[in-house]
């Protein structure tokens, strides 16, 4: 079934089919085999490589060799006239997809201490090059995002790697002794004899925590490299994986000063926003109308002579709606402003096609206006955009820090009743946590946390405890329950050494890094909607230096009593409107479940993945339950919906649709015009 | 009375918060459960107003009155007897 799409733009009103939207980005593909299949090689590389035709308009390529193929599509960002990929040196084959914003100064050293000649201006050339002359410790110079395949050609063994933070996917399939590697998931769908399934306790497990742990994913038999590791195939050898980067990993001091914070703080942010500008395509940034993506475009307007484009989202519903704050900063700055609104009807008529992106299920719509943002900044000619994700997570800028802390501060006198007062500063976008006459109940739901918030889930206690009703919505054949000492065990297990000396505010930190910023907001908000359109992200506030730098900052210079993002607001003041700075936080939200109603009724496309018969054909949930589910909300949609409701509501929906596109994958074509390279290396 | 009091607090619970009747432990909290969150709590308490004709004041906002649905209904049935 195809179904329309529609989407609201200022000046344009347009339909498109689910086939003919033209996306475009950077992704790889590569098969290591066992069996020496030459003959259909080249075709399932191909076909692999065509699903990720929507990352790379610009050219694309494959490797072929006896026990490797690699494929390529390529967006132009440095080094427009070469750097074509797959590419070949000497010793190596490389298949990579991101950016090294050092290459420049990685280049040089290799010059002037090493002798290396480049033939290319290309950033993949040296990191070729860097793997000659440094090996895996190559990756500890990067700076960057990137994931890659890099095959040597003289040892026969392929390398794996992914950056510090997750920020570029890469997926590893085993099926039938070879192994498979892509950027996205529907790479996969070509595989013969091969169909995406869901594993269902996996699918829990990223109902729980908005990610699943470590390597796995929600699908039987495939993995994610997680970031910051890379990993060693070599035939007949056992696959080796191994770290070169952990969060902390520094065991810096912190400035003892909040002005000797500031001073660093805005040294290394300056220098990262300035190395993300290196492109030799126009750059421009996402407002969101918050502190974080506003001082990135402050920065960016400090390193840019020209007018630059700036790009927002805002929302029909204005209990949405950011736009005053986002024009305040378009006012000071002057940029070439494009806003984008976003209406009920838009979310609801892309949320399939956008899925088909995610790849995985969802629990919130907001990044379905991020997906249809994109495209808008395809259509103004804008390859790159640099976006404020990250600050909230090395900042303290979540209320899971202020929660924490607050649970921290009343479980030292449980019976005060002063103390839990301060639950009124919890989450002020929220209304019920904004009554006074509501106070007695929240208060109630903070007691049961009083003795636990401390143990290794930190403030994912909340989030899981949240989300763990998910487990009466799955299938009962499947004995869906929630464990907490089996969670507890597993987020034990990706625990660095050093975790149980830092802070509690750092612990949560490193877990809101390790799940909801690597496997969510990086992942499915992030690399997958703005490349859908052809778009990369840059993030300035996961430039490692930065984030490890600031992990060792005192605490209150990052949550200061409950004033998050501190050392943000006392360093950007004079430059960012203070209505901006002085803003309570309100995370970006997009309008969810009310999105797929119209008139009291499911909307024709919900209805029909939410309906009895496909709960029970997809058999992943209970269809009395789902049922119960959307009477609930046909009977009247209330002023206020909870959290959970959204969450819920959104996540089956999302999974519903993601086994659709798993059934049912994209027919896709390269376009032989735009192939720049087949290298035949049989030696 | 109790009895029917129970009943469609059940009703209620079951209908809003996706569980079946069998599921729920009539004397355990169901906020440490999981049943319900802090958004729950509020639509159980605008139920309880609504469906009884109670007003829930600040004080009364306690786990001795809303930990468990046993709980729950012994507190409606103390405040309609006022």
């Amino acid at each position: 079934m195809v179904f329309g799409i529609k989407i609201k733009m200022p000046w344009v009103n347009a339909v498109f089919s689910s086939n003919s939207l033209r996306i475009i980005m950077c992704g790889i593909a590569g098969i290591l085999q066992t069996n020496h299949d030459q003959d259909n090689q080249r075709n399932n590389i191909t076909n692999m490589t065509s699903t990720l035709s929507h990352r790379g308009p610009d050219g694309w390529g494959i490797y072929l060799s006896r026990h490797i193929a690699l494929g390529h599509t390529r967006l132009s960002i440095i080094d427009l006239n070469s750097g074509d990929q797959p590419m070949m040196s000497d010793r190596y084959a490389i298949s990579y997809n991101g950016e090294i914003y050092n290459y420049r100064e990685l280049r040089l050293e290799m010059e002037s201490r090493h002798g290396i000649r480049f033939k290319t201006t290309s950033d993949t050339e040296v990191v070729l090059k860097s793997f000659e002359v440094y090996g895996p410790d190559a990756l500890k110079k990067f700076n960057g995002q990137f994931a890659l395949l890099l095959w040597d050609r003289k040892e026969k063994r392929l390398l794996i790697a992914r950056d510090r933070y997750g920020i570029r996917p890469l997926y590893i399939l085993s099926h039938q002794n070879n192994y498979y590697f892509a950027s996205e998931l529907k790479a996969f769908d070509t595989i013969p004899d091969f169909q995406r399934k869901y594993n269902v306790n996996n699918l829990f497990d990223h109902a729980l925590l908005w990610n699943t742990l470590d390597n796995s994913t929600v699908y039987r038999n495939v993995r994610s490299l997680p970031a910051g590791t890379f990993e060693i195939y070599q035939i007949d050898h056992p696959t080796r994986l191994s770290r070169y980067y952990e969060i902390g990993e520094s065991e810096g001091n912190s400035p003892p000063d909040i002005e000797g914070a500031v001073e660093k703080f805005t040294a290394l942010l300056d220098d990262s926003v300035k190395l993300r500008l290196r492109s030799d395509v126009p750059v421009g940034t996402y407002l969101s109308g918050g502190i974080d993506s506003s001082i990135i475009t402050y920065l960016t307007s400090q390193h840019n002579k020209e007018k630059f484009k700036t790009f927002s989202v805002s929302f029909a519903d204005k209990n949405f709606d950011e736009s005053f704050f986002q024009k305040e900063m378009v006012t000071r700055l002057n940029s070439n402003h494009f806003d984008l609104e976003v209406d009920y009807k838009a979310i609801n008529d892309n949320f399939l096609e956008a899925i088909y992106h995610f790849e995985r299920p969802v629990f919130r719509t907001a990044p379905l206006p991020l997906f249809l943002l994109s495209q808008m900044v395809e259509a103004e000619g804008i390859k790159v955009v640099l976006t404020g994700e990250g600050a909230d997570e090395i900042l303290f800028g979540y209320d899971s820090f202020k929660e924490l802390k607050l649970l921290e501060f009343w479980s030292r006198q449980p019976d005060s009743t002063l103390r839990p007062q301060l639950i009124k500063r919890l989450y002020p976008h929220l209304q019920h946590y904004k009554d006074p006459k509501r106070f007695g109940l929240i208060k109630m739901y903070y007691e049961g946390f009083l003795s636990d918030y401390g143990n290794e889930l930190t403030g994912l206690n909340i989030r899981v405890h949240n989300n763990k009703s998910l487990a009466n919505y799955f299938n009962k054949d499947f004995h869906i329950s929630f464990n907490k000492e089996k969670l507890i065990e597993k987020v034990k297990s990706i625990l660095p050494s050093n975790f149980h000396n830092w802070t509690l505010l750092q612990k949560n930190q490193f877990l809101e890094i390790k799940t909801l910023l690597s496997g969510y907001l990086l992942s499915s908000q992030g690399d997958r909607m703005s490349m859908a359109h052809g778009v990369e992200g840059r993030y300035p506030f996961l430039d490692h230096r930065l984030v490890e730098s600031l992990f060792y900052y005192q605490d209150k210079f990052k949550l200061n009593g409950f004033k998050q993002k501190y050392i943000l607001g006392k360093a950007y003041k004079a430059e960012i409107p203070d209505s901006i700075v002085n803003r309570p936080k309100r995370p970006y939200m997009a309008p969810d479940l009310i999105s797929f109603f119209s008139h009291g009724k499911l909307t024709e496309q919900a209805s029909y993945f939410m309906s009895p018969e496909k709960i029970k054909d997809y058999g992943i949930f209970d269809s009395k339950i789902i049922s119960r589910l959307v009477n609930k909300f046909e009977r009247k949609i209330p002023d206020e919906i909870g959290y959970r409701d959204n969450m819920i509501f959104t996540f089956v929906l999302s999974c519903q649709m993601a086994n659709y596109w798993t059934r049912n994958p994209k027919n896709n074509r390269l376009n032989n015009k735009l192939k720049t390279t087949e290298i035949a290396d049989f030696n | 009375m109790a009895e029917e009091i129970q009943n469609k607090l059940l009703d209620f619970i079951t209908r809003s918060f996706m569980v079946e009747k069998e599921e729920i432990d009539l004397d355990k909290s169901m906020i440490d459960e999981g049943i319900i969150d802090s958004f729950g709590l509020i639509e159980i308490a605008t139920f309880l107003e609504d469906e009884f004709q109670i007003k829930i004041t600040e004080d009364k906002m306690i786990r001795a009155n809303f930990g468990s649905v046993t709980k729950i209904v012994n507190f409606i049935e103390r405040e309609q007897g006022k």
